[in-house]
């Protein structure tokens, strides 16, 4: 989960306004699908571990870099397999395992993946998403009411790991074992975790919710928020570039 | 029964919680764990069962490395009754909750049957009833119903006075101090409500940050007020009353000691007019 | 003023009255402190205080309760949330933002406050609660004492009449709820704010609060400043409430007739006493 998480900062990309750190990945993202190039999506790749290193979240890209690739490998075995195109390339006993349109096709849409998930996961290291979903209300007009569900369902991630993990303790110490390899025996444990966790989460959603209400949730509107995320030239600046961006992925890395 | 020797613990690398701990509860004792909140109590009380490993020494449960041994092993040493017991209650019934722990130890089928009438009986509980909508205090029961179903050699009572009202809180220690003193069984109980710990326990572990400030009994923990005030409790009250006058209420630690003193001294004093 | 007049309620699906036949004044600037044994009917009475009994959670209502004359029956919930504001038992289910800050925004934008009004009030309540260093934290970050205190800033934040906690330190150790009662003491003598606080530590409700209530099985069995308990020890024994044992040592002392002041409720008070008996 804390590859996910908020890192605190004052860079230029910290400073954007949220609903145009959402849209700048969102370009970001479409220039790299529009490419059809691989040396140009590894450009995009390391475009944007610079650009990251750039706020202080080298590392962070890095990391989710490394976690892409895998999710990455898996699509490019598939496509391998599945795409026959262009001259066979390694055959087995007469029949074609795969060909070399497949394993280009393949390589490109892996490090698509890659390079079009990178920017809007990197979106969470400099996003509050309280901020994001306020800054969606204020100049997106997004209903609040959804708005709000975000937000609360992001907030409850980490009461409701403390919580899988408490009751975890708490089963452990009645003599569960959770390291069993036996396959029936550990399906058994899902139960002792979920029951509780269940029980727990339907309580809190329902005081949750109680709460909000009694703080007069129902009674906002567009103008309530009281925070204003004003558009700065920081954030016409990125756009602009973005959609040069776009452009140049679409006329030159063909 | 429980030994730690020289245990460090840190959540973190770089922030130990326990440092270099050491001490030793026989069987049979009745001690309680007392401190400030983040004192390391808690964390005490899962190295014990194996829920946390010492990142520095050893803890010894019943001679067992807690390292080596697999916290499903300990557990049957080994009974703990959480703060909130809605975090273990998951069968629909009240009879399949108390033999859930004896069923996770494998224990035969007439004994888990014998076991969870007993427990049934001694707790007054409806084996019918659906757990997850009775009382706070009656999860509680039943928490510790089928804790103490599995018949352990220790028993740890983590906060035992939370969400309970005084009435539930006293029944349950009456009942753990009856097995104390009846079956020997051991009992470490971690709190801060001081009057809890002066009523029950018959030894005091005083932890602050996570260093072990004071081990004694009860009596003489409870009137050492700069070892209390160092490991920011509050000291029970009588004990604390009693230390405002020195030597003239030195074994006195209940309200009906101090009764039956002030009622005999105040009869010298008339008597003296 | 809070005036319950008879009040009963019993929730759907329950056979029994959780409260039943109560008749209870809560006057301006008053400091209440509610306890009893589990069951007894205290949280459905702090729900009946801000009309989220009847109005959210349905079941028959007997009976009348008025706040400030209007009546919680005709009135939405939402109307009386800005004069009770209520800090509830799950503190993690009460707070409805990740930072601090935010928190204490949520009621204020909701309430449609002035723009211009709520940074002043915001940089208020963080002072008045001591907490202007926590107001960019996290709030999963923060310890059980900070958590509280954060959500009676989110509620005084909305400047109400009457501020209702659901035992705010049932998780935390002597020294932070004596924080939290210590605040709360503050907030009732300097601004005036009533304040009632559903609480089991009753030697902390003997110390702090001006009146008392004690509830058993929904009904009313006490209400008094805690000094009037006296008569009434060893009901509360019999029921189950813990008795401050300075307060069970002095109405002995007076039942026996070696003392004949009050019944003390604090250390203090018992030096005093004891000072008194032996004319030391």
């Amino acid at each position: 989960m804390n590859l996910l998480n908020y890192v605190p900062g004052d860079s230029f990309l910290h400073k954007l306004n949220p609903v145009i750190k959402l849209a700048a990945a969102f370009m970001y993202g479409v220039a790299a699908i529009l490419c059809n190039n691989v040396l140009g999506e590894v450009g995009f790749i390391v475009l944007m571990i610079l650009i990251s290193y750039s706020s202080g979240l080298g590392d962070r890209a890095v990391r989710l870099t490394k976690t892409l690739i895998i999710i990455g490998m898996l699509m490019f075995v598939i496509q391998l397999l599945f795409v026959r195109s262009g001259d066979p390339l390694l055959v087995i006993a007469g029949f074609c395992v795969f060909t070399t349109g497949g394993l280009i096709s393949a390589l490109l849409l892996s490090l698509r993946v890659v390079a079009a998930m990178l920017p809007l996961m990197l979106l969470f290291a400099i996003t509050q998403m309280n901020d994001l979903c306020n800054a969606l209300v204020k100049k997106a007009h997004l209903p609040y009411r959804y708005a709000f569900i975000v937000t609360t369902a992001f907030r409850f991630v980490p009461i409701f790991t403390t919580e899988f993990h408490d009751i975890q303790d708490a089963q452990k110490a009645r003599g569960v074992d959770f390291d069993t390899k036996n396959i029936i025996r550990k399906m058994q444990l899902i139960a002792p975790l979920c029951v509780p966790l269940l029980v727990s989460s339907l309580k809190k959603v329902d005081n949750s919710a109680m709460s909000a209400e009694m703080r007069g949730f129902a009674l906002r509107t567009i103008k309530s928020g009281y925070k204003d995320y004003p558009f700065t030239w920081r954030d016409i600046a990125v756009v602009l570039v973005l959609a040069a961006l776009i452009i140049f992925s679409v006329l030159f890395l063909k | 029964m429980i030994r730690f020797e020289n245990v460090s613990f840190g959540y973190t690398r770089e922030r130990e919680t326990i440092k270099n701990l050491s001490f030793h509860i026989k069987k049979g004792e009745f001690v309680a764990l007392i401190g400030a909140n983040g004192a390391g109590k808690s964390t005490i009380s899962r190295l014990t069962n194996g829920l946390l490993q010492p990142t520095g020494g050893h803890v010894y449960l019943n001679g067992k490395d807690t390292q080596t041994t697999p916290s499903s092993v300990l557990a049957k040493d080994c009974g703990f009754l959480f703060q909130n017991p809605d975090r273990q209650i998951c069968e629909n019934t009240v009879r399949d909750e108390i033999a859930f722990s004896m069923k996770a130890q494998g224990w035969p089928k007439d004994k888990i049957y014998e076991h969870v009438n007993a427990a049934l009986e001694t707790f007054s509980l409806d084996p019918e009833w659906f757990p997850f909508s009775r009382s706070r205090g009656e999860r509680q029961r039943i928490a510790l119903a089928g804790v103490l179903a599995c018949e352990p050699g220790l028993l740890i009572l983590d906060e035992p006075t939370t969400g309970l009202d005084y009435l539930e809180c006293t029944h349950i220690m009456d009942y753990v101090t009856k097995l104390n003193q009846e079956k020997g069984i051991t009992v470490l109980m971690v709190s801060h409500d001081m009057e809890l710990v002066q009523s029950y326990a018959r030894r005091v572990l005083v932890l602050n940050h996570g260093t072990l400030m004071g081990d004694g009994p009860t009596n003489q923990i409870m009137k050492d007020a700069p070892l209390l005030k160092s490991a920011r409790v509050l000291p029970a009250q009588i004990p604390e009353l009693a230390l405002r006058f020195g030597d003239r209420f030195r074994d006195i630690y209940t309200v009906e000691g101090m009764f039956a003193a002030l009622y005999s001294m105040n009869i010298n004093v008339e008597e003296g007019d | 003023m809070i005036s319950i007049k008879n009040f009963g309620f019993k929730y759907q699906n329950s056979k029994t009255e959780a409260i039943s036949g109560l008749n209870l004044e809560i006057a301006d600037g008053d400091f209440v402190g509610i306890t009893g044994t589990s069951g007894a009917g205290k949280t459905t009475l702090t729900f009946a205080l801000n009309g989220i009994i009847p109005q959210k959670i349905k079941g028959d209502f007997y009976g009348e309760i008025l706040i400030d004359g209007k009546d919680t029956v005709e009135h939405e919930a939402e109307e009386f949330a800005l004069s009770v504001g209520e800090v509830f038992q799950d503190i993690d289910s009460q707070m409805v933002a990740s930072i601090v800050e935010d928190e204490i925004l949520f009621g204020l934008e909701n309430f449609g406050i002035p723009h211009e009004e709520i940074g002043a009030r915001l940089k208020k309540v963080l002072k008045e609660l001591g907490i202007e260093d926590l107001r960019e934290r996290e709030i999963s970050s923060l310890s059980g004492g900070q958590k509280q205190k954060v959500a009676i800033a989110s509620i005084l934040a909305l400047e109400p009449k009457y501020i209702i906690l659901d035992e705010p330190t049932g998780e935390l150790d002597p020294e932070s709820s004596r924080d939290i009662f210590d605040l709360l003491t503050k907030l009732n003598r300097e601004k005036g704010i009533t304040v009632v606080i559903v609480e089991q530590k009753i030697m902390l409700l003997c110390e702090y609060v001006k009146h008392l209530v004690v509830l058993n099985k929904g009904k009313l069995e006490f209400f008094g400043t805690p000094n009037d308990m006296v008569s009434k020890i060893d009901t509360f024994k019999d029921l189950g409430i813990n008795i401050p044992r300075v307060a069970e040592l002095s109405s002995r002392l007076i039942a026996a007739g070696i003392y004949s002041g009050e019944v003390t409720l604090t250390v203090d008070e018992a030096e005093k006493m004891v000072r008194e008996v032996l004319r030391i």
